[in-house]
């Protein structure tokens, strides 16, 4: 068995192959040719070295711990992790000076290699003198453990690239660069190179000969070609091997390394295909090109401002409940301003914007009444961009206080009536790029006209219906209540201001030119049926609209009802049938009375010498719903101690199911006296065939009995 | 004795204290380190959420937002699949469903027969992208618009995909995408409310809305969406009452306004003086509505162009003219329904009603805001909450069939509002069931939606039962191919 001293004796005589192997290396350098075997030793180093760290780091604790050394076993443990360290030390330098025979050079190589070999030398010195009282052992410790993380931070940055130890601290804020200020190159293709190919195409690393850190570098080419040639993708390196199979040995990046994205070869093939440059803008590549759209999301498309912003007090000032005052964004110093409450509109306000009037690039107005009003601050608007004057009537000789306006590139007018001068003025904004002209009275020549006096402003007339005829919306008949005692108002309306709307009371077709047309309320005195029709130029007349008003002079002294309607639909019982409130367009409003099982059965009485001519009944249909005409209506009076039957009516029944409706079913009593009235209804006991409830019971559903 | 245990209890106390101390100051330190806003009140405060928006400068400043509430079918709108229409009645291939799960509706059927589009298609505009023959409005803005192909969902059923869409959380209770928008923005026009519904329906077959879809969730109540009624009145409850006037009415408000003081002063409970803010901006309303909804300045083309529908209140016409106006005002996001859109069967009948209801106003909303220059500045979106199936469900005739849910693969299109104009986004396979080509998930869309607002999705969150929450959840990335 291997006694521990042996082993030691043994490890501290290794030291000195070490060493010796170590000066063969260093002083052979290049001039040594290595066997390929000897290569794989060489790639070993970047695993041995983190050993040496540990084992030297641990071996020295046991120089600074006071007392430690004091007891032999424990000195003993510290000695051997130190001797053990120093010959992984000893290893790592070796296999280290093989690698640097690869392709490594420069600055970062110098060090790593010198310092590393100096930690080798040091720490067999620090060991041999361990047990003599050196004053200078500790001091020398220390140098050791700063010369371990020198050359351990330095190694890193040969493998993973300078900054690698720092990148997660430093701010990672670009400043995201200005469309108008990016170059091809240096914003969109360096960066790529530096984050994917430096790290062994730079001063220390240059595999295949191939510098990308300076642009001298990318314009020589490396071992095997020229990096770039524009234009040709078949001789660009470049281009050949990022698009080389991943499993390639020449596909770049290696295997391991980070890849490049579908978005950075995109970006490197259309820099090639465009030219190669160094110096191109981006805008000034073609704006269909993909090279030109990938530059547009990446960069900062929105205007930057560079006029200082104005006082953030002053601004949140200037709003109100009617009036926004904001920047773009919080740190913008552009202000936008918008305009609300067209009757709470006080043109002095506009003056307000004297303090921020460098400031502001989007103001809108738009329905703000500004007929008569001086718009001579708009001139002092020199940074405005963007102005919105829609509908505003506004007087067009003020359009001349936008003559200064250089910035301004979006002009909206609509709704404005403009005239010949205002026309002339527009056409000196010729920075403008749109323009919104929809509504404001130009004839074809005038838009022609202006079209060819801006050819790099786009105008937009909108769209004005012409040769487009639709059928009028019918007018609508507002009237209170359907029912009345005395007389009622009627007013017909329309939503289009330029609609003409004739009438008919008696029923028949209303016409666009013996019919009356409505103008003002009318009065209506007697039961009518109501037809209205609308007209416009360039458009078809409306459909009918329809109403009956209904008088119902008489109102009987008692009634009662014999038979009770459903559960569920009884509204006030017999009241709500003379209760002269029209029920609405649903039978479950609770102003509706529903028979199903049985008639409905009523008798009233009425005031003597008030005997009614007429009655009529108002009911409701609905066939989806069950609800259809009654099968009978029977009707008697009362008159010197005995009934009369006066009326027996069967009325028309539906054959196809129509939508819910009201109907009134009118009746002529003659002229004969009587003190009470009988009427009897009778739900159909049967559906017909057509149905989807054939055989089952109809219902019957009335709201109101009139009288006169 | 006594006194020598306590003093030692007290030393020993005062060096573990000292000791303890020390080591609790370090790891603070550290964990100040780890973690940087643990000394900043465990999260960014709302205020400071709020006072950096919007993060950057915003494309979009309002939104429309045309829901078409039931899915219409992507097969009869702009995924144009002719396939279908060749492979018409044959089986859908079990290697292109892929066990994609099927609703309780077609999942007893025993065969999945392709089906193609009753109406034919043809190619508009400089992007050359397929319309079906029921939409001529909408291809006449076609070059306006961006058309996406590829969108999907996670939910199979209405309402959670609804929900999903609105609130990117299949269930209830999370702010809606106006809510989040109306909390990072706020109102341009502090008379009207910030995020506005406006309903329709269509004849088609019918599915539920409920106010969830529109609801804060856990954001302050004045986040909610504001319904607007579909009478001629849309906000209810502004007029003043008869014989009350104007004058009356402000002379009320202040009175209240000055009893609420005093109990402000007492109690200081915000929630009083928010009660104030309300008396006021409803008093301000009063005003900015009816200023809004006039129909007076409005040119008859107008109404040509909308259809004459838009004079008939409750229709989606009428809602898209009226969305116009809100948004003309500063209302930071007007959120339209129209159902009728769920054609399990008689799907070719019921697609022409609901085209017809649909496709002239949409457009003419389009050309409305560009005629006035504000299609620049507002985001149009129409779509659905999920597509619909390539098979038929039920019984199939070119003339007559239907289609069941489909979350896989839908269309959308958006417009205006920083969106590039013109284009066909995504793809998907020559059946219509996958995509093949850039996908949009629901989330991304949301993502895309708040940063065309100015808005960075993962930095618009509010913090509710100690978690901090977002629209977007934990995913969503934002698709800049369709940013102009």
């Amino acid at each position: 068995m291997l006694k521990i001293s042996k082993l030691i004796s043994l490890l501290e005589n290794a030291l000195f192959a070490w060493l010796g192997l170590a000066l063969i290396l260093t002083l052979g350098g290049s001039g040594i040719l290595l066997p390929n075997w000897l290569e794989l030793v060489g790639r070993t180093h970047p695993l041995l070295l983190h050993f040496p760290i540990v084992l030297l780091l641990l071996g020295l604790i046991f120089y600074w711990i006071p007392g430690i050394r004091d007891k032999k076993e424990i000195r003993e443990i510290g000695d051997l992790s130190f001797l053990a360290g120093i010959n992984f030390a000893g290893l790592t330098v070796v296999a280290g000076l093989i690698l640097a025979q690869e392709e490594y050079e420069g600055d970062a190589l110098f060090w790593h290699q010198w310092v590393g070999i100096g930690i080798f030398v040091l720490s067999i010195l620090i060991y041999f003198l361990r047990n003599k009282s050196f004053p200078a052992l500790k001091p020398l410790t220390l140098v050791l453990v700063a010369g371990i993380f020198i050359t351990g931070h330095l190694g890193a940055n040969l493998t993973h690239g300078e900054d690698f130890l720092l990148a997660p601290i430093r701010s990672d804020k670009v400043e995201l660069v200005a469309m108008s200020e990016a170059e091809i190159f240096r914003d969109m293709v360096q960066p790529i190179l530096e984050a994917k190919c430096q790290s062994c195409h730079k001063e220390g690393k240059i595999k295949g000969q191939l510098r990308m850190d300076h642009l001298e570098g990318l314009k020589k080419g490396g071992k095997s070609g020229p990096f770039v040639i524009a234009a040709d993708f078949e001789n660009s390196l470049l281009i050949q091997r990022i698009n080389l199979p991943g499993e390639d040995k020449k596909h770049m990046p290696p295997k391991n390394k980070p890849q490049l994205t579908d978005e950075e070869i995109e970006i490197l093939m259309e820099w090639v295909a465009s030219g190669a440059s160094f110096e191109q803008k981006v805008e000034e590549a073609d704006p269909k090109s993909e090279l030109f759209q990938l530059a547009s999301l990446k960069f900062n498309t929105a205007k930057t401002y560079t006029f200082d912003p104005a006082d953030p007090d002053e601004v949140e000032d200037l709003s109100n409940f009617f009036r926004k005052v904001q920047p773009i964004y919080p740190e913008s110093p552009a202000l936008v301003v918008s305009y609300f409450g067209i009757s709470a509109f006080d043109p002095a306000s506009l003056n307000d914007f004297k303090k921020v009037k460098n400031q502001i690039v989007k103001l809108n107005l738009t329905k703000m009444p500004l007929a008569g009003v001086d718009l001579k601050f708009l001139s002092e608007l020199s940074n405005l961009e963007e102005l919105q004057l829609n509908f505003t009537d506004l007087d067009p000789t003020q359009i001349e206080n936008l003559i200064p306006l250089e910035n301004l590139r979006s002009l909206a007018l609509s709704g404005n009536q403009l005239d010949p001068e205002s026309l002339e003025e527009l056409t000196k904004l010729k920075n403008l790029q749109k323009l919104y002209l929809w509504q404001s009275g130009l004839n074809d020549t005038q838009k022609e006209n202006l079209i060819k006096a801006l050819p790099q402003t786009k105008i937009d007339f909108g769209f004005d219906g012409k040769g487009i005829i639709y059928p009028l919306n019918p007018p609508k008949i507002e009237l209170e209540k359907m029912l009345f005692k005395d007389s009622i108002e009627l007013i017909i309306s329309h939503p289009i201001k330029t609609a003409e709307i004739r009438y008919t009371l008696d029923g028949s077709e209303p016409d666009s030119i013996s019919s009356p047309v409505f103008k003002e309320s009318i009065w209506l005195k007697k039961t009518e049926k109501i037809k209205a029709k609308s007209f416009a130029p360039d458009w078809k007349s409306s459909p009918n609209a329809d109403a009956v008003v209904m008088k119902s002079g008489i109102t009987p002294t008692e009634f009662v009802l014999k038979t009770q309607p459903n559960e569920k639909y009884k509204a006030q019982g017999a009241a709500t049938l003379f209760d002269q409130i029209k029920g609405k367009n649903d039978h479950s409003s609770g102003n509706w009375l529903g028979y199903q099982e049985e008639p409905m059965d009523l008798e009233f009485s009425i005031n003597k010498g008030k005997a009614p001519k007429e009655l009529a009944l108002s009911l409701f249909y609905n066939e989806g719903a069950h609800i259809f005409p009654p099968a009978k209506i029977e009707i008697w009076t009362f008159s010197e101690g005995k009934w009369t039957s006066m009326i027996t009516n069967t009325p028309t029944q539906s054959e196809k199911a129509r939508e819910a409706r009201p109907e009134v079913l009118e009746f002529e009593l003659g002229n004969n006296p009587m003190e009470k009235i009988r009427v009897r209804i009778s739900p159909v006991s049967k559906l017909p065939k057509w149905h989807s409830g054939a055989g089952s019971k109809g219902w019957i559903f009335i709201d109101e009995i009139l009288l006169n | 004795m006594e006194k020598e245990i306590l003093e030692q209890g007290l030393n020993l106390n005062r060096r573990k204290f000292l000791s303890r101390l020390s080591l609790g100051v370090g790891s603070a330190a550290l964990g100040s380190l780890l973690i940087p806003d643990l000394f900043k009140g465990g999260s960014p405060s709302e205020d400071a959420i709020m006072d950096a928006l919007p993060h950057f400068a915003p494309k979009a400043k309002r939104v429309i937002y045309l829901f078409q509430n039931g899915a219409p079918s992507q097969f009869e709108t702009f995924d144009y699949k002719p396939l279908l229409n060749k492979n018409m009645g044959q089986e859908l291939p079990e290697s292109i469903r892929g066990g994609q799960r099927l609703t309780g509706m077609t999942a007893d059927q025993k065969s999945f027969p392709l089906v193609g589009s009753y109406f034919p298609f043809q190619q508009y505009g400089e992007s050359r992208a397929w319309i079906s023959s029921i939409f001529p409005h909408t291809a006449s803005v076609v070059d306006d618009i961006c058309i996406v192909k590829s969108m999907h969902t996670e939910a199979i059923n209405h309402d959670p995909a609804l929900t999903f869409f609105q609130t990117g959380a299949q269930v209830g209770n999370r702010p809606s995408l106006g809510s989040w928008l109306s909390y990072g923005l706020g109102s341009e026009n502090s008379n009207l409310p910030a995020f506005c519904v406006l309903l329709s329906r269509g004849k088609g077959n019918g599915q539920g809305l409920y106010s969830k879809l529109w609801s804060n969730g856990f954001l302050d109540a004045t986040h909610q969406g504001v319904q607007f009624s579909n009478s001629e009145d849309p906000v209810l409850y502004l007029k003043d009452p008869k014989s009350m006037s104007r004058d009356e009415r402000r002379k009320m408000i202040d009175q209240i306004a000055a009893i609420n003081d005093l109990s402000f002063k007492e109690f200081n409970d915000p929630q009083i003086s928010a009660k104030v803010q309300q008396y006021e901006m409803a008093y301000r309303m009063q005003t900015a509505v009816p200023e809004m909804t006039d129909i007076s300045k409005e040119p008859d083309s107008v109404i040509k162009m909308y259809g004459p529908d838009c004079l008939v209140p409750g229709t989606y016409a009428a809602n898209c003219l009226l969305a116009r106006k809100l948004s003309e005002s500063g209302v930071r996001f007007v959120q339209l329904y129209h159902q009728g859109w769920d054609a399990h069967g008689d799907l070719p009948n019921q697609m022409i009603g609901q085209a017809k209801d649909v496709d002239q106003a949409s457009a003419a909303l389009i050309t409305d805001l560009k005629q006035r220059g504000l299609l620049d500045e507002t985001l149009v979106i129409w779509g659905g909450e999920f597509g619909r199936t390539n098979y038929c469900q039920g019984k199939i005739l070119p003339e007559n069939y239907g289609r069941d849910h489909h979350p896989r693969a839908f269309s959308i299109w958006m417009a205006g509002g920083g969106v590039k104009p013109g284009i066909v986004y995504g793809e998907t396979d020559d059946f219509g069931y996958n995509i093949v080509e850039n996908p949009v998930h629901v989330h991304d869309f949301q993502a895309t939606v708040l940063n065309l607002m100015g808005i960075d999705h993962e930095r618009l969150t509010f913090k509710h039962l100690g978690r901090r929450y977002r629209l977007t959840d934990v995913s969503g990335k934002v698709i800049k191919d369709l940013i102009a």
